[in-house]
């Protein structure tokens, strides 16, 4: 819908051709970008879905709206659509809600039930988020409860810490976790993260939510055996918390606005764990990121909905060495990533060179006995990801002329950056190892879990269709009830 | 109320959207006589055969009318964009969703 109204602002007149089931999706989204009035053309998606295999097939459909596109082109703009209405503004929404009930067990179904029926809640049973809570939520951080720290797509509701706090409560999450969930929106937030791509997309994707640094083990969060399960009340009110905060500060409904086709994978909580600081040979993460190790700090990371995952293996019912778990890990990038090769010489589907579709980021959790058994033989998560990077490659005579092509295509369109294109015009060659990944850097090693533990990763696009990031950490500060994060 | 009713006062959760003034679609063009249709789609299968057909019909009604087809990004980019609209005076955008 943005393409649409950029177009008719330049003074192109214009339809934009929607399935039905979209319908609510493409007009939220022309409120969205300024442009209530846009002229739709709707199609049906039973028949559009099924029949657009062939010119032959998709004939009729294309005849059935034939008319309506014409209209939609030529016939002048209604009054209606000379005087849209402006934005439906938060001011029009009361700013506190009341509830009865002739107990407080029954007023806090009424709660429950009010919410959900205006599209406020995540389908699970929620705390009041009365001014007591949400100030007992807010002793968690001294940041102002007025602070705004960045705007929710798609509609860019402004999110202030209140908000957050308000969102926090429904969570179940304590004051103490508070300034990981401010984190982690901060880092959603920012101006370069694509979270239009997580909140909305017709594919499921979701979301990693990694804490690392002393909060982690001072706020109870489990990194353990079952680190990304179930009875952790940090782990999963934390990811609760963020859920529900981009629902409703974005303000976004499953089948209305955000089209997730089959919803997405652990959509209560997200994927959301610490880094097992007791058990790790290595620094945190975020160290690989400018930070101190003794920052506590959050990373999130959109991720493929499907999964997690790949199973590197590890565990208790094979015998496994770090050897094999090595080989195991560079197989499968192998594996997957061979197959996007050709796709880097597209432009991509985003504002950004190289958007979706085309070479991936992989954020793989190795369990801390696979870490030490890695640190044994010599390496740590730098020299790993170099590691990884080299072996992950396809001889050159392997590739097939597609392959090539689109590494090709990537060089001269600038989707391989410059600083990479030495590796690549050197391996592209007779002879030469062609990586399957652009940069080392496109690795991200988290440890976590218990022993036994297993190793598998998420992996997303290195660039995402909206904007330009789709991995980014934040450090946790502001907190009053820890001593980490409390700078 | 009651004096045995329990009341329950809450914080709205939902985000501040800041208003913003709507914008007016452009004037169409009235008739497709003569004029540059553009049809972009995000090349998602099958918008090529939905195209296909269309500019067919298109020829049948308005002879003098032509097309510009251009396959793109999920929403047009601004390079494409500036280079597209010097070659179109109205369009069709579909994506397929």
């Amino acid at each position: 819908m943005a393409g649409t109204v950029k177009l008719e602002k330049l003074g192109k007149p214009g339809v934009f051709i929607n399935c039905d089931t979209f319908d609510e999706d493409a007009k939220s989204a022309s409120m969205d970008n300024a442009m209530p009035a846009v002229r739709r053309c709707k199609i049906s998606s039973a028949e559009f879905y099924k029949l657009r295999g062939s010119v032959e097939t998709i004939r009729p459909l294309v005849e059935s709206v034939f008319d309506d596109l014409i209209d939609a082109l030529t016939a002048p703009l209604t009054p209606d659509e000379e005087n849209p209405p402006g934005q439906k503004v938060e001011e029009d929404e009361p700013a506190e809600i009341t509830v009865t009930g002739e107990s407080y067990l029954e007023a806090a179904e009424e709660f429950n039930r009010v919410f959900l029926d205006n599209r406020w809640g995540d389908g699970l049973p929620m705390v009041p988020p009365t001014p007591e809570r949400v100030r007992w939520m807010l002793s968690g951080t001294s940041r102002s409860p007025q602070e705004a720290i960045g705007k929710v797509n798609p509609k860019q509701g402004v999110a202030t810490i209140e908000k957050i706090a308000i969102n926090a409560v429904m969570a179940g999450a304590r004051p103490e976790y508070f300034p990981v969930i401010i984190a982690a929106m901060e880092a959603l937030t920012d101006k370069d993260y694509d979270d239009l791509h997580i909140l909305a997309s017709a594919g499921s994707f979701t979301l990693l939510i990694v804490v690392g640094g002393p909060i982690a083990k001072e706020i109870k969060m489990e990194s353990g055996i079952g680190f990304l399960g179930h009875g952790w009340r940090p782990n999963n009110t934390i990811g609760r918390a963020v859920r529900l905060a981009t629902l409703n500060i974005g303000q976004t409904w499953p089948a209305k606005n955000d089209m997730a086709l089959t919803g997405r994978i652990s959509p209560h909580t997200f994927y959301t764990f610490a880094e097992n600081a007791d058990l790790s040979p290595w620094e945190p993460y975020h160290a690989s990121k400018g930070f101190k190790a003794g920052d506590s700090c959050v990373t999130v990371a959109t991720t493929y909905g499907f999964g997690p995952i790949q199973n590197f293996y590890g565990g208790m019912i094979g015998t496994w060495t770090a050897k094999e778990i090595l080989d195991n890990m560079v197989n499968d990038l192998i594996r997957r990533d061979r197959r996007s090769l050709f796709m880097w010489g597209s432009k991509g589907v985003g504002p950004v060179l190289g958007s979706g579709g085309g070479a991936h980021n992989h954020m793989i959790v190795l369990f801390p006995e696979l870490a030490a058994e890695l640190k044994k033989m010599g390496f740590d998560q730098e020299s790993l990801k170099q590691e990884v990077y080299q072996r992950a490659a396809v001889q050159y005579e392997e590739l097939n002329p597609e392959d090539t092509k689109g590494i090709q295509g990537g060089i001269e369109l600038g989707v391989v950056p410059a600083d990479r294109k030495a590796v690549f015009q050197a391996a592209l060659k007779p002879g030469g190892m062609v990586p399957v990944l652009i940069s080392p850097d496109n690795l991200h090693f988290f440890v976590a879990g218990g022993a036994p533990g297993c190793a598998f990763s998420f992996s997303y696009y290195r660039i995402p269709p909206y904007n330009r990031i789709a991995i980014l950490t934040r450090p946790v500060n502001g907190a009053t009830l820890t001593k980490a994060g409390s700078l | 109320m009651s004096e045995k009713m329990v009341e329950l006062e809450l914080l709205n959760p939902r985000g501040l959207i800041e208003s913003q003034p709507a914008l007016v679609p452009a004037h169409r063009v009235g008739d497709l006589a003569g004029k540059r249709v553009g049809l972009y789609w995000n090349s998602k299968p099958g918008l090529d055969n939905f195209y296909t057909v269309f500019e067919e019909l298109l020829k049948e009604r308005y002879p003098t009318a032509t097309t510009n087809l251009l396959r793109g990004a999920f929403e047009i980019r601004d390079d494409d964009v500036d280079a597209w609209v010097k070659e179109i005076d109205t369009f069709v955008y579909a994506v397929g969703d």
